[in-house]
């Protein structure tokens, strides 16, 4: 699908659940790390992340996160109709993710409920699904819960979020406009080789891979991340995306009140940010403070960001870009009015 | 045509070398900079891209062996 309008649906609110526990990339390191981690945290923008506790999943944060909207929305449960869980880190490989949440949130057993396997890009992907299923009836009421546990204390760049959007059908809202493109040409440069079909977790797979410069043993468990890759194709593929949604929709950027990218890292977002030519007012960012939170990105930075601003009356008109493994990417333009944004939720 | 100095001065800041060498040129060996890695190699890659208007990727980087390889770069 290159670009698609959907109508009558209207985004009716979003709540994001973060970790409490702060991890800090220059502090919470080896010693010796301290300089290198400096120049790291100058570059890429990202000085403190949220982590999980061992026992924590995903879905425990998206859990909370739905609660906090339901209840602020004021949505009996019987009146949801459908679970779209965008997440690369289920509970399980099987059942979905979706299936289970069903159950703990209470929805009624006549719900549409199921996962989508996407992460960095996976946000506009999601708001299109369950917008889809609303826009062609049947679905009156639906959520999307969106995030990863993807964050280590090792690795500087992953933060850990879980999401809840709820989306409604409503005649008359102002149009969604998408533009949903993949090129699985590229699905090396962001993979995790190990316990699929290709690969299936043997003993083999207790065994480290390679040492780091820092002494550190990687196992073929852990994601794969070409980084000159993703910079190259996320650089190259999403300003003349937004461009395409923009020229789609008929919208001049001046129209646009924020711009919305996931969060990568500095040098990616930047780049985009300058191609496009964008004040830098009207695209926030939350890499300092939430580092790169896979698909929950966008709903943290817009919590984290401009929850005040779009609780405010009138519309507000967001451009929301998501890009990553797949690799994919994808860019909805929607119109706010009346939305509910709880505030960011700590577990 | 592309000022060298120029080049060494962008590849040099793009890198955020923490102890930069005072007389790089383009003979100069990338391994043997004081940290030419794959945060320097994004840096070099956003570096063409936005001074140059010249699209590179992580082959062309580990295909070079010196800053002028890199400098060749512009030229195809």
């Amino acid at each position: 699908m290159a670009s698609a309008t959907l109508r009558d649906v209207r985004f009716a609110g979003m709540a994001t659940c973060v970790p409490r526990r702060v991890v800090s990339n220059l502090l919470d390191c080896r010693p010796q790390q301290r300089a290198e981690r400096e120049r790291l945290v100058r570059n890429i923008g990202i000085e403190f992340r949220r982590l999980a506790n061992p026992w924590q999943c995903f879905s425990d944060l998206a859990y909370i996160a739905a609660e906090a909207l339901l209840e602020k929305l004021q949505w009996a449960r019987e009146e949801v109709d459908a679970l779209i869980v965008v997440t690369q880190s289920p509970d399980y490989l099987i059942p979905a993710t979706a299936c289970i949440l069903q159950d703990r949130l209470r929805l009624r057993t006549g719900v549409i409920a199921f996962d989508v396997n996407l992460g960095c890009s996976g946000y506009p992907f999601g708001i299109n699904v369950l917008g889809s299923l609303i826009a062609t009836g049947g679905v009156r009421k639906g959520l999307l819960l969106v995030g990863d546990r993807c964050a280590s204390l090792e690795d500087p760049i992953f933060s850990d979020a879980g999401t809840a959007t709820a989306l409604e059908f409503s005649p008359g809202a102002p149009p969604m406009f998408f533009d949903l493109n993949t090129d699985g040409s590229g699905y090396k440069a962001i993979m995790l080789p190990a316990g699929g079909g290709r690969d299936p977790f043997n003993a083999r797979h207790l065994l480290p891979v390679r040492e780091d410069e820092n002494g550190r043993w990687h196992y073929p468990d852990e994601l794969i991340l070409d980084g000159t890759e993703v910079l190259a194709f996320s650089t190259r593929r999403v300003p003349p995306a937004v461009e395409a949604i923009l020229a789609y929709a008929g919208a001049a950027k001046e129209e646009v009140d924020w711009f919305v990218f996931h969060q990568a890292n500095r040098m990616i977002n930047e780049t985009i940010r300058r191609k496009l030519a964008l004040p830098e007012e009207k695209v926030p960012s939350t890499l300092r403070d939430f580092g790169n939170s896979s698909g929950a990105s966008l709903p943290v930075t817009i919590t984290a960001r401009l929850r005040e601003a779009l609780s405010t009356a009138g519309k507000k008109r967001l451009l929301l870009s998501g890009f990553g493994v797949g690799l994919s990417w994808g860019n909805c333009l929607v119109t706010l009015e009346n939305a509910v944004f709880p505030e960011l939720l700590e577990t | 045509m592309t000022d060298v100095h120029l080049f060494i001065e962008n590849f040099l800041a793009a890198c955020d070398f923490d102890d930069p060498p005072e007389n790089a040129t383009l003979q100069s060996v990338l391994k043997e900079l004081p940290r030419w890695d794959s945060l320097a190699m994004l840096s070099v890659i956003v570096m063409f891209d936005m001074e140059y208007g010249k699209t590179i990727d992580g082959g062309h980087l580990k295909a070079a062996v010196t800053i002028g390889d890199l400098f060749r770069l512009l030229e195809g």
